[in-house]
């Protein structure tokens, strides 16, 4: 028998969006002087661990959720303040050259003067501090591993066990995972979330919806010598190499402390079965024009991410009785712009607006919750993504990506809804045949990641067919996880199958992309995973 | 029966980042690091809760921190802890361990009065050590000042009769003690799986209320917190490797690697234990008066078995330091039955032997033994006192500084003389103490301050013993203990002689197996016997390692893993076979003396940090090696 627990308003992840939801939904909870408790809960060990993004962020959004942050006297917001954007180039490059593009080029959503560039772990840590500040509880540690349905729809998680050995066996300190029943759930995991995922199908929340794609980013921070060439302020982004075919692009950010955050951002429909995205991304570090900006320096943290890139059509129906989904949970990333964090905060205030009407009414319902869904369509979230509806779909219409550029000013044209395959049928027996050579090893990469787990944990990975993973090798002449795994995960000695789930930076590009669909990542054990502080 | 837990937060060294380092300050930028309870102390959390499910009572857990450190008291609060009390001042920072043990005692006098309305039957229960400061002399002291007994490395317990029974492992065996009187303090080493806490439990921690006190609060005298009331001052922190990568000398011939390998770890010795590059030894100044006056002493462990070898590698650093200061070696020895050891101490170097002979002292306890040294202190006033950093060293010595207001330095890895003007203040011949800390992330030199005299404990093998010289003469110098019958505060249930397991921190010399082995036959076949033949060929205590690839291959058990999520490690010597080099591992092993790499992939990151290397298979060069260390020990 174990313990249920009971909270009003529970979140499912503290991230942007679901942090935007408790704050809103707390400052109007107190406001109206209601008793409600909202609490969130986070499978890293602490708020901000797993938080990866770019960020180039779009202001308004926070000056929504926060009307007097910019006021705010401390560390956070004054770095904030001083990240504007003020040089942002757009830059093709080929294998040796550097091509500016002129910015009248430039479409209106791919220019980010007057945005800031934040890391979204600080940043998830300051909106956590100010959730808490309102009352809110917000409690790292605790990994949800499954939905609880009643007849009235969702009416909470079940948490994952803590304390079992390698063979699954409850060990001394053994802690069952707890039931947590909510009034309304609120799903906030971030792009993958596998309860979502599920609330989903059994809820029929997708009929008449294409599915969802995804881009995976890897990410480093590099440290730079104090009068380094890159400056401050400012912002690249590259098209072309190292991957002409492959949809995605390279980013350099200036951070603080003269740190440049440098990621490459690959569409996880790659045809390679050898492309290995940790060691693109050294690739691209070694191209002349970035090379020059990154000397001198060394690396000081690392991690991956994926994000949903399905845009308008992908999304889900984003309620259901007693439950709601928010952020890239849902699939809110603009990708014309490549922006998701915006969104993701607004998504989670109209959640919160909707939760508060919910809560006057006392109706958890479907119907009641369709509010939100209302809130959503009259709000710029998907007033951006329905103007980028094809977008992305379009780019595989063309042969090479490059033909699709052009197509893609005019996707929103395009009657009906561009479908694509899903990522994971992408996979051919093409290879790239990379030469990698210098840069970070990914071992050391995932050093700097910080991610640990217990070692005595059970194996959060699992294979459901072995023969999957022969044939894989027949069929593609290597073994793709053994590249695409941004962690080194997956290995293979004498053709047999070696794990280390210990690495795992949980970005799940994984099981996404194992071409025959065998690999079965569970979240592990609350508290296990990276430790993100500058991403 | 109520309990008192003792925890810290403490910086998550299992993630340093690198651009935490400040290499130009020589410091560590500790707010980038994320903060946890000490893990030790999360096992005294768990011991605190078996001992609660057997006797019930309240606990009340006690930090000293900063504002931040409420964390941990959550933490505690959401594992078994119904009473949280943070003791946070600025008055209070800077302190070294008297200075914290101090205020800490003061809490939990406090805690007795007010929490427990006066009833004194409880127990203090904290982990060992901290995993940054990595002393353990806090809770002796703590127990020091409140005039209680500890018990120190408990690992279990029962009751029997209605008294409490704690199990603790010793040097020669398992000890079974009953505390006589109450409150009684208890550390806790690792004895279990640490607790986790359900999200019922945390979600009701978060809506406690933290009692919060001030060194005012808890009448704390300000001449004894703080850096005022701190005996040991850091002078400097340092890397402890250079960060240059190594030179490797690589060797095909097995026989010529078995000599290198000699040499070099002569050569490391002999320049530790003199200190003697022509002119590095020091000397007193002839216009300056010393800081310090008096002999120096070493503490010589003795029980059962006999002298502990470590005594006989402190008097070779005594002999040293006191011929620079023109003072007299004294070496402590108490016990029943001892005196024809003192012969031992002679031969190896000192001049007197101060003999504290009684049946109270037959078998160690901590406040007869404390005692006794006090009192010949207190006679003789040496102005340095050695131990060996060996589990007995490790709880006797806090409680002999504390009582005699000394500064003492734990685990020092190098011990020498100098001169420096500091903080307006000159020093002449006075202790330089260095030590590893935050897990050995960092060296940390330290001296004494505000005290007569400058203690120290030395990790055994550290230090080197000279040789004997039967011919050498020295004094017996007899002490009556004062207060032959006065209580221990414990009682000896039993005691029983078991084969301690060596740790992988005390060996001189590791050999690791890595990945490279493959199977348990071959790490047994290779690994087992080289790291005994290297062990016997050196003259040290060998021990073996695995990476965590042979860990998980099942080659053997996690006790004996070295890396990130291992243990980290310091030897003499340390072989690596069939390692990669991952950075991984290296953080477990880098400050290792002397590195041997076998490997047959050339570009193994392993090399790196390899002072010698054999490129090739494992299965020729290994038996080879054990070979020439076999043909070398008869040699020597």
């Amino acid at each position: 028998m174990t313990a249920v627990n009971r909270v009003d308003v529970l979140i499912v992840g503290a991230g942007p969006a679901g942090l935007s939801t408790a704050i809103r939904l707390q400052q109007r909870l107190n406001a109206a002087g209601r008793p409600e408790r909202v609490a969130v809960i986070d499978k890293a060990e602490k708020v901000g661990q797993h938080i990866l993004s770019g960020l180039v962020f779009e202001p308004e959004a926070l000056d929504a959720l926060i009307p007097d942050w910019k006021e705010r006297r401390d560390p956070f917001v004054t770095k904030a303040l001083g990240s504007e954007v003020r040089r942002d180039d757009t830059v093709f490059l080929t294998k040796t050259r550097a091509i500016r593009l002129p910015g009248w080029v430039m479409p209106p959503y791919l220019r980010h003067r007057g945005d800031l560039v934040l890391s979204g772990s600080e940043m998830v840590r300051w909106l956590a501090a100010e959730a808490e500040s309102l009352g809110v509880r917000v409690y790292p540690g605790f990994a949800a591993t499954e939905v609880l349905y009643g007849d009235s729809g969702v009416t909470g998680v079940r948490l994952g066990d803590k304390g079992r050995d390698r063979e699954g066996h409850p060990q001394v300190n053994f802690v069952p995972g707890e039931a947590i029943e909510a009034r309304v759930t609120v799903f906030a995991e971030g792009s993958l979330g596998q309860l979502a995922e599920d609330v989903v199908r059994k809820m029929g929340l997708d009929r008449g919806r294409i599915h969802q794609i995804q881009s995976l980013g890897v990410k480093e921070v590099v440290k730079l010598p104090a009068d380094h060439a890159f400056g401050t302020n400012r912002v690249v982004h590259t098209l072309g190499f190292p991957l002409t075919d492959v949809f995605g692009g390279g980013t350099l950010y200036s951070m603080d402390k003269n740190t440049v955050a440098v990621a490459l951002v690959l569409a996880l429909d790659w045809k390679y079965a050898d492309l290995n995205p940790q060691q693109e991304l050294q690739v691209f570090k070694s191209h002349p024009y970035v090379g020059r900006m990154l000397e001198g320096g060394e690396v000081i943290a690392y991690g991956a991410k994926t994000l949903p890139e399905g845009g308008y059509f992908a999304l889900p129906q984003p309620y259901t009785g007693g439950a709601l989904i928010v952020g890239d949970d849902a699939g809110f990333t603009d990708v014309r712009k490549l922006k998701g964090w915006h969104n993701a905060m607004r998504s989670g205030m109209l959640a919160a607006d909707a939760i508060l009407e919910a809560i006057e009414r006392d109706d958890f319902s479907a119907e009641a919750l369709k509010r939100y869904e209302e809130l959503l369509a009259s709000s710029p979230v998907i007033a951006d993504l329905r103007r980028g509806r094809n977008y992305r779909q379009m780019f595989t219409k063309g042969r090479t990506v490059y033909l699709g550029a052009p197509l893609s000013l005019v996707s929103r044209f395009v009657p009906g809804r561009i479908k694509t395959e899903p990522d994971y049928r992408g996979m051919k027996r093409v290879h790239l045949k990379r030469d990698y050579r210098g840069g970070y090893d990914r071992l050391s990469d995932v050093a700097v990641s910080g991610t640990i787990h217990r070692e005595e944990e059970p194996s959060h990975i699992s294979i459901s067919d072995p023969d999957g993973c022969a044939s894989c090798f027949r069929e593609y002449g290597v073994h793709p996880c053994a590249y695409f795994c941004p962690a080194d995960v997956y290995r293979f000695e004498d053709g047999e199958l070696v794990l280390n789930p210990s690495n795992c930076v949980h970005c799940q590009t994984c099981r996404h992309k194992c071409p025959h669909q065998v690999i079965q990542w569970r979240v592990p054990e609350g508290g296990g995973g990276p430790k993100y502080k500058v991403l | 029966m109520n309990y008192i837990v003792l925890i810290k937060q403490v910086p998550d060294i299992r993630n340093i980042p690198p651009d935490a380092w400040d290499w130009e300050k020589g410091t560590l930028r500790r707010g980038m690091l994320d903060t946890v309870c000490n893990e030790l102390d999360r096992q005294a959390l768990a011991f605190a809760a078996a001992l609660r499910r057997e006797q019930d009572g309240r606990v009340v857990v006690l930090t000293m921190g900063p504002p931040f450190a409420t964390e941990v008291l959550r933490y505690a609060l959401s594992i078994c802890a119904d009473g949280a009390v943070l003791l946070t001042d600025r008055k209070l920072g800077g302190a070294d361990t008297p200075a914290t043990a101090y205020p800490l005692s003061q809490s939990i006098r406090k805690i007795e009065r007010e929490m427990f309305g006066g009833d004194r039957n409880y127990l203090i229960i904290t982990g060992m050590q901290s995993v940054d400061g990595d002393t353990a002399q806090v809770p002796p002291q703590v127990a020091e000042e409140l005039g209680i007994a500890h018990i120190a490395y408990a690992t279990g317990f029962h009751h029997a009769d209605g008294a409490l029974q704690v199990t603790r492992i010793t040097r020669h065996g398992k000890e079974v003690l009953s505390p006589d009187a109450y409150p009684a303090l208890i550390t806790v080493t690792g004895w279990t799986e640490p607790p986790f806490a359900s999200f019922g439990r945390t979600a009701w921690a978060f809506d406690q209320e933290i009692v919060t006190w001030n060194a005012e609060d808890v009448a704390a005298d300000p001449a004894r917190i703080g850096l005022t009331g701190s005996r040991t001052t850091v002078n400097r922190i340092f890397s402890p490797k250079d960060v240059s990568t190594k030179d490797c000398e690589y060797l095909t011939d097995m026989g010529r690697l078995a000599e290198r390998i000699g040499q070099l770890y002569s050569a490391r010795l002999s320049s530790q234990a003199t200190a003697a590059d022509a002119g590095e030894e020091y000397r007193l100044p002839e216009d300056k008066a010393p800081t310090f006056r008096g002999e120096v002493w070493v503490y010589a462990e003795a029980d059962e078995g006999g002298l502990h070898p470590a005594a006989f590698e402190l008097l070779g650093r005594a002999v040293s330091l006191a011929g620079s200061l023109n003072e007299k070696v004294g070496a402590v020895l108490l016990g029943a039955g001892v005196r024809p050891l003192a012969a031992d101490l002679i031969a190896h170097g000192a001049d007197k032997v101060y003999l504290a002979e009684h049946e109270r002292l037959g078998h160690f306890s901590a406040i007869p033994y404390t005692e006794t040294i006090g009192e010949l202190i207190g006679a003789h006033r040496p102005q340095i006192l050695l131990f060996a950093a060996t589990p007995l060293g490790r709880e006797l010595a806090p409680r002999v500084a504390y009582r005699t207001n000394s500064g003492l330095t734990a685990d020092c890895t190098a011990l020498d003389l100098i001169d420096l003007k500091r903080a307006g203040k000159e020093y002449t011949g006075i202790l330089r103490q260095t030590r590893p800390a935050l897990g050995g992330n960092i060296m940390a030199s330290i001296i004494t301050q505000n005290a007569d005299i400058q203690m120290s404990t030395a990790r055994p093998g550290v230090l080197q013993a000279l040789p004997r010289d039967d011919s050498r003469r020295g004094e017996v110098i007899e002490h009556t203990p004062a207060s032959p019958e006065g209580r221990s505060g414990l009682r000896l249930v039993s005691f029983e002689p078991v084969q301690a397991t060596a740790q992988l921190s005390d060996a001189g010399v590791i050999v690791t197996g890595g990945g490279g082995l493959r199977t348990k036959e071959n790490y047994d076949a290779y690994i087992r016997p080289l790291a005994a033949a290297m062990g016997r060929f050196l003259g040290v205590e060998s021990m073996v390692g695995a990476s965590r690839a042979a860990v998980e291959r099942g080659m053997i058990d996690r006790g004996h893993q070295v890396g990130q999520t291992g243990q980290t490690v310091k030897p003499r010597v340390y072989v690596a076979v069939g390692v990669s080099g991952a950075v991984q591992h290296l953080t477990g092993m880098q400050s290792s003396d002397i590195v041997v790499a076998v490997n047959k992939d050339p570009k193994a990151p392993i090399f790196n940090v390899a002072d010698l290397g054999v490129v090739g298979n494992l299965e020729e060069s290994i038996p080879q090696l054990t070979e020439a260390l076999r043909a070398g020990e008869v040699s020597r």
